[in-house]
């Protein structure tokens, strides 16, 4: 299944998911229609939608086939009528109400201890480590995605003076709070993986907890402005000890 | 009821259907491989639909019944034996306390399934019991349960009720020798002229070092015709993604939430418990269907098991 309705990509994805999509591109406004359409379906508590995944310019409703779906009608067919529907009400209702975004002012140790590719960028780059470390803490980020790992947050966008390709062979080990870059892109790691991003810094916040009322600190639409703290700082407010 | 691992086997591990609502903070879905027969082994135990079960992989754990029980094995056939007196397949067994089960031979599928006599079982984290990196260890005790009374007479009464039928059709489905059905995706027409020939013509096959999060296939490189440069969207269980060095990865049960590789498409949800069960090295074939055919066949197989 794949329609065009307005401005709007909908087709199915495998056999129990539908997606969503805009324009292919890493953009604010973008992300802001899909977190509404998001939330738009979150309230109707549709029967038998598993999962609601926003990602920069896609949103994904993995459905479970028993429940979302019935015998009288093809699948398609059913998609189709549903999308439609949704998207027709979501349009007339979208322009009424707009959520506060939440910013979030994140420390970042930018000590060497940490910054594992900073030294490296900063001789690529011809720029001091002292105005990487600015021009990082420079930008307001937006979430555009969570993901790939639980709490896992990629943001955008990265100044196009500290713009740096992400590693061709990615680290066996990159510790938890990590703070990387890549592309356009800025991200913090949940857990000690695996990961081939430029590691620039270290937060001392653990974004993602196991505890059911904590789990992933940011959600995707907010905003992070990262300030940088000395090592004694970060380890007055290490959450990982 | 608890169980003790004796000896660990190379990846087994409590699972269930697995966990849904929590993806888009990146939380995996988890949950059985062969999804079909977890829901056998629960259907002839007449247990709950979410009950947790035993999945096992071959070299398979040891496990130690540290009371009376009632246990029913289904999926891969490892030649399973109680105190070394053999057992079978897809049907109750009484086991006593003390007893330990082994797993002798793999011969026949990659993946088998425990489930055990219980009433509800509380969820360990976020509505489910299976979770990544809960990989069993030695010597350690695992509860179910709570334990029933009566289980000799329990055990006769599910005897009677096996539906053989049921049997049949999911082994029927989850070893037949047919091709894999796909779904193309999103990328699907980013693909080579000749890479889409080659994929649904050539043979593939898994990767020995394949596991619960993916399975990496061997076969004809596939190529695209724009450089793959997506960005990352939603994944599912079952998306074959193509890396850049042209192989492909069909993405399993402990599935990251988002992907940024070329998603070619999805092989169909009732497929899926029979590639899990493939062995390694094993010739297939992709075939191409439709989203009507992949849904009705998966709502008539989820139907069976009237849960």
């Amino acid at each position: 299944m794949k329609i065009k309705i307005q401005e709007w990509s909908v087709y199915s994805v495998g056999d129990h998911a539908l997606v969503f999509a805009l324009e292919a591109k890493m953009d604010i406004t973008i992300l802001q229609k899909l977190k509404q359409l998001n939330e738009f379906i979150n309230a109707k508590k549709i029967n038998g939608i598993l999962d609601i995944i926003t990602s920069y310019h896609t949103l994904t409703v993995v459905y479970d086939m028993i429940h979302f779906l019935s015998d009288h009608n093809e699948a398609s067919n059913q998609l189709l009528i549903f999308s439609t529907a949704l998207l027709n009400e979501f349009e007339k209702n979208s322009l009424v109400q707009k959520k506060e975004t939440i910013l979030y002012n994140v420390p970042v140790c930018y000590d060497p201890l940490f910054a594992l590719d900073l030294e490296k960028i900063s001789e690529a780059k011809n720029i001091s480590t002292q105005e990487i470390i600015k021009i990082h803490c420079s930008i307001i980020y937006d979430v555009y995605s969570i993901g790939f790992l639980p709490g896992f947050t990629y943001m955008g966008m990265v100044n196009e003076k500290i713009q740096i390709a992400r590693h061709q062979k990615p680290r066996a080990q990159v510790a938890a709070g990590s703070v990387g870059i890549a592309g356009l892109q800025t991200g913090i790691y949940p857990i000690n993986c695996p990961g081939g991003w430029q590691i620039i810094g270290k937060t001392p916040w653990r974004i993602f907890d196991a505890n059911p009322n904590k789990l992933a600190k940011f959600k995707v639409g907010d905003q992070v402005q990262f300030f940088s703290i000395s090592k004694k700082e970060f380890d007055d407010l290490n959450e990982y000890k | 009821m608890s169980i003790q691992i004796l000896h660990k086997g190379i990846a087994d591990s409590i699972q269930d259907i697995g966990r849904y609502g929590f993806q888009h903070l990146g939380i995996q879905p988890n949950g059985c491989m062969d999804i079909f027969s977890a829901l056998l082994a629960n259907t002839i135990l007449q247990n709950d639909i979410k009950a947790p079960v035993i999945e096992l992989h071959f070299p398979s754990s040891e496990i130690k019944f540290l009371e009376e029980t009632i246990i029913c094995i289904t999926g891969g056939n490892f030649i399973p034996v109680i105190n070394e007196k053999s057992v079978e397949l897809n049907t109750p067994i009484l086991v006593q306390k003390n007893e330990v089960l082994s797993m002798l031979q793999p011969m026949k599928g990659k993946t088998a399934y425990i489930a055990i006599k219980s009433d509800y079982q509380e969820a360990k984290w976020l509505n489910s019991n299976a979770y990544s990196g809960n990989r069993f260890e030695k010597d350690q005790i695992i509860s179910f349960s709570k334990y029933l009374p009566n289980t000799s007479e329990m055990a006769q009464t599910l005897v009677s009720m096996l539906n053989p039928t049921l049997i049949k059709k999911v082994q029927d489905l989850v070893f037949m020798d047919a091709p894999i059905r796909i779904l193309p995706g999103p990328a699907w027409q980013d693909l080579a002229n000749n890479a889409i020939t080659k994929l649904i013509s050539e043979p593939f096959s898994i990767k020995s070092q394949s596991n619960r999060m993916g399975f990496q296939l061997v076969g004809p490189s596939l190529a695209l015709n724009i450089p793959n440069n997506y960005l990352s969207s939603a994944v599912t269980r079952g998306t074959l993604q193509l890396l850049p060095s042209g192989e492909l990865i069909v993405l399993m049960a402990d599935h990251q939430t988002i992907g940024g590789y070329a998603n070619l498409g999805q092989i169909i949800l009732v497929d899926l418990p029979r590639f899990a069960q493939m062995k390694p090295g094993q010739p297939f074939k992709f075939v191409l269907t439709n989203l009507e055919t992949a849904q009705t066949l998966y709502r008539e197989m989820y139907a069976s098991f009237k849960y």
